[in-house]
């Protein structure tokens, strides 16, 4: 089944996460991030941050959240058990760290096909409780062999 | 928070210090819980074959974060990470050694950033494999 391009720009409902001292803790173990800002708050204030840093690719953490209600949308079509990531781009306006609340806007950037691929575009923004920007996000999913399948 | 990295001391060519890990079946279960990505890709060896894999394969995330960590660990400051594009084209097995790094491309006096080209590969059957290629990093100098 080919995935539904009448879904592109499509906007999903927005995601506040708070993060914790606990989660950024156990993904920078999970990442072997070992720098003192990423595990020690006092460290992170010494270097001028408001407290302990998370890990630059924590905010996964909330797209994978954010974005499971595109990847099970019905009308999206698609079937998770033929997807790969295929990229991952950030920008960041500023480090995330504990404390901070973040909301997610997921939507669909875009949908192709090349060949028997299809590529998702999944973009989302991620900003903080004063609504400034702290990161944009895109995540581009390649559903292997259901191109021009139907639909 | 600024890079301990001196604009003027970069060159382009110029290769900086890699990430190593070996990627152990207990580190993509931990990424597993501390991500939240729970696909039995990563978890089970049974659902990784029916899908044609030799058995379970790291998260993309995990080996990006590894390629993130190479770049942060060399300017010192992860308030100078701007931002990062990785394409992923191959897949991590388990017991593998991961190599990530990078090379700067571009340096910009006028905003005070690098460009860099960054990788991330493992050896397999004697050669080497990229599993993050075409990939860019930009940080800020100081």
């Amino acid at each position: 089944m080919a995935l539904n391009t009448e879904l592109i720009g499509k906007e999903y409902a927005p995601l506040t996460v708070t993060v914790e001292r606990d989660h950024v803790l156990r993904f920078a173990r999970a990442v072997a991030e070992d720098a003192p800002v990423f595990v020690d708050a006092e460290a992170a204030r010494a270097a001028g941050y408001p407290d302990q840093l998370a890990p630059p690719t924590f905010v996964t953490t909330m797209q994978i959240m954010a974005s499971a209600q595109i990847v099970s949308d019905p009308e999206l079509g698609l079937d998770y058990t033929r997807v790969v990531h295929g990229e991952q781009a950030y920008e960041w306006h500023r480090p995330v760290h504990v404390g901070d609340s973040l909301t997610a806007v997921p939507r669909i950037a875009d949908i192709s096909s090349k060949g028997p691929l299809e590529f998702l575009v999944i973009a989302a923004e991620i900003r903080d409780s004063a609504g400034e920007m702290v990161v944009t996000a895109r995540t581009t999913l390649l559903s292997r062999g259901t191109a021009g399948s139907g639909r | 928070m600024s890079s301990r990295v001196r604009l003027e001391d970069v060159r382009v060519g110029e290769a900086i210090p890699g990430a190593s890990k070996v990627v152990q079946r207990e580190d993509v279960k931990a990424y597993a819980d501390a991500s939240g990505d729970q696909n039995p890709l990563h978890q089970d060896d049974a659902f990784a074959r029916g899908v044609g894999f030799p058995g379970i394969i790291a998260h993309g995330m995990f080996t990006m974060a590894h390629v993130v960590k190479a770049v942060t660990d060399w300017v010192g400051d992860p308030g100078a990470l701007v931002a990062i594009d990785v394409q992923f084209r191959a897949v991590v097995f388990m017991d593998e050694t991961l190599e990530a790094g990078g090379e700067v491309t571009a340096v910009d006096p006028e905003t005070r950033t690098a460009t860099l080209s960054v990788w991330a590969s493992v050896e397999r059957d004697g050669k080497r494999v990229l599993a993050v290629k075409n990939s860019r990093a930009q940080v800020l100098l100081s």
